[in-house]
């Protein structure tokens, strides 16, 4: 429970990192487009938490995520 | 004397040259199953094809600002000839299947034109390194989208328009190829300088369709319908590219921190964009107050969204990488 939250934290640190804006709103059932984040900001957001957390999500994973929580899944179970 | 740079140059366009008139060349007359068209096919796919056919008229534009980008590289300055020539059959054969088929009228294909040429198509970049990256990326979603669409022609039994798409799928892809045959060798040239055009471009691109092509939006709607998902870009276009270039994703992390930070500025500096989006909230509250702005501004957020997108969506849509995906 408290990885998961991290990750939603490290999400929203990261995502207003890459895109310059706050994301105070954000939940684990958040779809990312509907946040303004647009697909090359969202390969940035998961490439820069990859680095962070040294994982890598295989290229075919990628299209599977479509919520900040599905997102936090795939980084949850490479931890 | 010839730099090794346009030495280069000159044997990707001889080799996709070549290739082209022994395996690729077709005639608008003579090759396409003109007796095949379903004219029971639906208003949406005569629709689509339209918007195709609106796409490929601005060609007068994209040839006239293209070709003066590149004319210092005789392989590059010869490729948009031949592009050009290429891309004039598409509209071409798509205009002809509106009229054959009795979808259109001569009258109503007038109009459009009319319509069209009221606006100018302006290049996006400005520099040959990007312009051919955006060549890149436009072609590769431009294949992906004609593939999708050449499914859809074929489940409503047109197989005068399913082979249209298929020629011209054909086509987009091999004009992918050569453009990526020319960026590596950007690559090998200038690595750094080349990742931060292929940052900018992936950045801040846009269908050539948007905001010139009449009704583009509800348009959009319905190119959507044939499959094409917002992660068609990530899959079909993006991902692909990056693959056969030889570029990782994490290569390519600090040259995109940094287009997407200018482009975040660029987005926080432009002052039409909160004084639209004010002016709409405050439309919103009049009507039903409260709780309108956060739905407007998300709204505004996923138009902007999409805009960028449209290969994703409209031209945006799924179609391949390496033809072999699709």
């Amino acid at each position: 429970m408290s990885d998961k939250k991290n990750l939603l934290e490290m999400f929203k640190t990261v995502a207003a990192r890459v895109d310059k804006r706050e994301f105070p709103q954000v939940t684990s059932d958040s779809v990312i487009t509907e946040l303004g984040i647009d697909s090359l900001s969202m390969m940035q957001i998961v490439g820069e938490m990859e680095t962070e957390l040294g994982i890598m999500i295989p290229d075919e994973d990628l299209v599977e995520i479509i919520t900040v929580g599905d997102l936090c899944k795939k980084v949850e179970t490479r931890l | 004397m010839k730099t090794r740079l346009e030495e280069k140059l000159y044997h990707e366009y001889l080799q996709f040259f070549e290739k082209a008139e022994r395996e690729r060349r077709w005639n608008v007359f003579e090759d396409i199953p003109w007796s095949r068209i379903n004219k029971e096919a639906s208003e949406e796919l005569a629709l689509c094809a339209e918007t195709f056919c609106s796409v490929e008229m601005y060609l007068p534009d994209y040839v006239a600002g293209g070709i003066n980008v590149v004319r210092d590289y005789f392989g590059t300055a010869w490729f948009q000839a031949n592009w050009g020539y290429e891309e004039s059959k598409h509209s071409l054969a798509l205009m002809q299947y509106l009229l054959r088929s009795g979808k259109r009228s001569e009258e109503q294909m007038f109009d459009l034109h009319n319509k069209i040429f009221a606006k100018k198509w302006e290049l996006p970049f400005h520099t040959a390194r990007q312009m051919t990256f955006y060549g890149c990326v436009q072609e590769q979603a431009t294949f992906v989208i004609y593939v999708k669409h050449r499914e859809r022609a074929a489940k409503e039994n047109d197989e005068c328009l399913r082979t249209i798409y298929d020629f011209v799928a054909r086509d987009e892809i091999a004009h992918t190829r050569f453009y990526q045959g020319v960026i590596k060798v950007l690559l090998d040239e200038d690595r750094p300088g080349t990742l931060a055009d292929m940052a900018h471009v992936f950045a801040n691109f846009e269908m050539p369709g948007v905001g010139i092509v009449p009704e583009y939006d509800e348009r959009i709607l319905k190119m959507r319908e044939a499959g094409i998902d917002r992660s068609v870009f990530i899959q079909k276009v993006y991902l692909p590219i990056l693959k056969y270039l030889g570029v990782g994703r994490h290569e390519m992390l600090a040259a995109q921190r940094e287009a997407i930070a200018r482009r975040a500025e660029l987005r926080d500096a432009d002052p039409a964009a909160p004084a639209t989006l004010a002016a709409t909230a405050k439309a919103a509250e009049a009507t039903a107050p409260g709780a309108k702005l956060v739905e407007v501004e998300r709204r505004e957020q996923l138009v902007d969204v999409e805009r960028r997108e449209q290969l994703v969506d409209g031209n945006g849509a799924p179609l391949l990488a390496h033809a072999g995906s699709l």
